[in-house]
């Protein structure tokens, strides 16, 4: 008797094996309802909402259409930079000026002096804080495409996305060394940079850090190009990058802490000093969807300052203790 | 001592260290695949712990000739092995390991592909299109065993087919069906052959392909329904032997022709038969044919009756089943993704709460006119006309020859292993006591 049961539920199974044929063949059409090839982050883009630390506090529109660059001055004036023009913005989003100049800048810093830095393609070009260009030096190369600068008074550092290499010049323009060059023996892997988001950052004690995007890492280097330290870890899970080349910018906090933005999956974190995930400043869900190129600055109050290109609108982030102390 | 039960207890003794054997091969070779599973690179990357250099992604290149040689080269040596194996050592336990092997390379290292069951669709697109050329290595891989089984029987069955071996390694507990229902589930591999040789020569699908159990299992790269599908054929496999040969397999539908016209077919026993029936259970296939010992049970009226019967049956079966298939070409052809297109778009409000196929929006971003596409789907509608009337012709003509073949009966006075339908698989040649 017990065979027999087991026998009848084997022709059954056979049965249900041949009838999912027929179905699968002539009556199912699900494969056709569904895109095999879609990328399918929906779920990656899904966030636990405990891990933000940040509200948004405030927003303002830039009224440019083409936004690349952001940047603050110690007084907490906000600039803002596209094609052929930057914009001043008081720390509550108040216009204040509209500097005009020739080109389009990618990328933006404003040195201890208040002098206003402006990365073109391939050159560098130097604003009084009044608005005029008082300094342009010649193309760092053909193949330049500048991406991020920063200075500390005395060196300017210049990303350069097209030679995928770092440039530090003196003030005068002249080329002190170059950085971060494939190199074994010193142990410098060298850039990997498969799209033109390549940033660049000065840290507390004066060292350099700069993404290395492509292996999603970022790397500390001292002024003479020794390589210090790195940290990263490419994941899909929240405390690491992913995609192509990632993150695509970050600041640094006063206490070391770094704040990354990256595109793909829209998000913008915190890390400790140590590399060590913090948090999240933004969600995806808080960008519309394709949104790249999110530039971060600092103010002095500790505020995220955030560039939605896709928005033209800046955003500005403050944690939620601050915000509960008032800091705003 | 019954010699009978000696025999089937010592047979059974053997059975479960030989098969652990081969299933602990069989598990290696799963962790091999799951282990090259891993390396596949997705998107978004792997996680990788340190600064590693993703490299660019390159594609496969071709297999070399020389390997493909090998591949037919040892296709013909595992069909001689076996075959020798069958017929002069006779010897259970040699197929059973030709067979292991022919797992391990046909279907874990050459991951299930060529096969000569597939093969079928490659013939039959490079006889109704001029152009495309078939593989010399895929017609090698058609046209041995065919051979072999025109000469010896279906040899290929019993050692080299992987999914045959597959089959035989977890068929633990075989229970037999019944003559009846082996009949009447014994149709649907002539069904399946000739919806596939319609849709291969309607160039719409390679369905043996599509629904081939074991790839995916040899690839370990099966997508979860694959999986279940292949899950569930298996499990039914343990009770019931070789469910994928006896009732689905297209390609055992060529070679059981073909093997009963074979030469040197293996027989039960290597001399007389002394009727100690010791064999009468042995197969779990139930391919064992009884003896009829009376030579003309009926009258001579009754047999020309049954004979006429057949005689009418099978043209009468063929006509139904062609008229059926021409009926049902619209249905058949709405598989090939031309005419379901067409379709789709001559009744757009049909699945209008649908999102847009990918399909759908890769014709209207082509810019090719509706028109252009109602004509080739009309085209092929026509083949499938024709191709309904022979399917349906064919299947029917497959019922009408069951049943004229149940109506007569074969005078034999020995236990024989159906022609047809015997794998070779010397199981019960082990029960047979004269061993010379």
């Amino acid at each position: 008797m017990k065979q027999r049961m087991i026998l009848i539920a084997s022709l059954v199974l056979l049965l249900a094996v041949i009838g999912y044929m027929v179905y699968d063949l002539f009556f199912s059409e699900s494969d056709r309802s569904t895109n095999p090839y879609d990328y399918g982050l929906a779920e990656l883009r899904k966030s636990d909402s405990a891990l933000i630390h940040y509200n948004e506090v405030q927003q303002f529109s830039i009224g440019l259409s083409e936004v690349y660059g952001i940047a603050t001055d110690p007084a907490g004036r906000i600039y803002v930079t596209g094609a052929d023009i930057v914009e001043v913005f008081s720390p509550e989003g108040e216009l204040l000026s509209t500097f005009p100049f020739q080109d389009t800048a990618y990328c933006i810093t404003i040195s201890p002096d208040g002098t206003i830095l402006l990365g073109m393609e391939d050159h560098l070009e130097f604003m009084s804080p009044q608005g005029e260009i008082i300094n342009r030096w010649k193309p760092v190369s053909e193949k330049s495409i500048l991406t991020s600068v920063a200075t500390d008074g005395t060196d300017v550092f210049i990303a350069d996305a097209g030679e995928k290499i770092v440039y530090r010049f003196n003030m005068k323009g002249e080329l002190i060394n170059r950085i971060g060059e494939k190199d074994s023996l010193a142990g410098i892997p060298g850039f990997v940079i498969p799209s033109p988001y390549f940033d660049l950052g000065l840290g507390r004690d004066g060292e350099l850090w700069v993404v290395n995007s492509g292996r999603h890492l970022f790397e500390a280097f001292r002024p003479d190009g020794t390589l210090i330290s790195t940290w990263g870890q490419p994941s899909m899970e929240v405390e690491g990058f992913c995609g192509c080349c990632n993150p695509s910018h970050f600041v640094i906090l006063s206490d070391g802490s770094f704040v990354t933005s990256e595109k793909g999956i829209e998000r913008v974190k915190v890390y400790l000093p140590s590399g060590e995930f913090s948090c999240l400043v933004a969600a995806p869900n808080q960008f519309d969807e394709g949104t790249r190129g999110m530039d971060l600055a600092l103010d002095p109050n500790g505020r995220i300052i955030l560039l939605d290109p896709w928005r033209s609108q800046v955003r500005i982030f403050v944690h939620k203790e601050d915000e509960s102390d008032g800091n705003r | 001592m019954d010699l009978g039960k000696k025999n089937r207890t010592s047979h059974r003794k053997r059975k479960p260290v030989k098969k652990g054997i081969a299933l602990a091969v069989l598990t290696l070779l799963f962790a091999w695949q799951m282990a090259s599973t891993y390396a596949i690179q997705r998107f978004p990357k792997p996680e990788f712990e340190s600064g590693y250099i993703t490299p660019e992604t390159l594609l496969p290149t071709p297999r070399a000739e020389i390997l493909e040689v090998m591949d037919v080269a040892v296709l013909l040596m595992a069909l001689s092995l076996v075959t020798w194996a069958v017929l002069k050592r006779r010897s259970r336990n040699l197929v059973f390991w030709i067979s292991v092997f022919s797992l391990a390379y046909f279907g874990f290292y050459r991951e299930g592909c060529v096969c000569s069951i597939g093969a079928i669709q490659n013939v039959t697109l490079a006889l109704s299109s001029g152009s495309y050329i078939i593989p010399w290595t895929v017609l090698a891989f058609f046209m041995a065993p065919l051979v072999f089984t025109l000469a010896f029987g279906r040899t290929f069955c019993a050692g080299v087919c992987p999914f045959g071996a597959f089959q035989d390694l977890i068929s633990w507990r075989p229970q037999k069906i019944g003559p009846q229902l082996n009949a009447v589930l014994g149709v649907i591999p002539y069904i399946y052959l000739a919806l596939a040789v319609l849709y291969a020569a309607t160039k719409t699908d390679f369905i043996i392909c599509r629904y081939d159990p074991f790839v995916g299992i040899f690839r370990f790269d099966a997508t979860f329904g694959m999986f279940l599908f292949a899950g569930v054929l298996l499990l039914s496999g343990i009770f019931i032997a070789r469910p994928y040969c006896r009732f689905l397999c297209p390609y055992g539908v060529l070679l059981n022709w073909i093997s009963r016209f074979s030469r040197h077919h293996m027989t039960i026993t290597p001399s007389v038969c002394i009727q100690c029936r010791l064999c009468e259970d042995s197969c779990p296939y139930e391919c064992i044919e009884k003896p009829v010992t009376v030579k003309n049970p009926d009258s001579r009226q009754t047999t020309l009756k049954k004979f006429i019967l057949a005689i009418l049956l099978m043209p009468f079966f063929m006509l139904l089943g062609g008229w059926t298939g021409s009926q049902l070409h619209e249905s058949l052809a709405l598989v090939n993704g031309k005419v379901w297109m067409a379709n789709e778009l001559l009744h757009p409000e049909k699945d209008a709460s649908q999102p847009e196929t990918i399909e759908m929006t890769a014709f209207k971003a082509s810019g090719k006119p509706a028109s252009e596409l109602y004509a080739e789907a009309a085209e092929i509608i026509r083949e499938f006309y024709i191709g309904g009337w022979i399917v349906g012709g064919f299947i029917g003509l497959t019922i009408g020859g069951l049943l004229a073949g149940r109506l007569m009966t074969r005078y034999r006075t020995d236990f024989e292993p159906n022609r047809g339908t015997c794998f070779s698989c010397v199981r019960c040649m082990d029960y047979c006591p004269i061993k010379s």
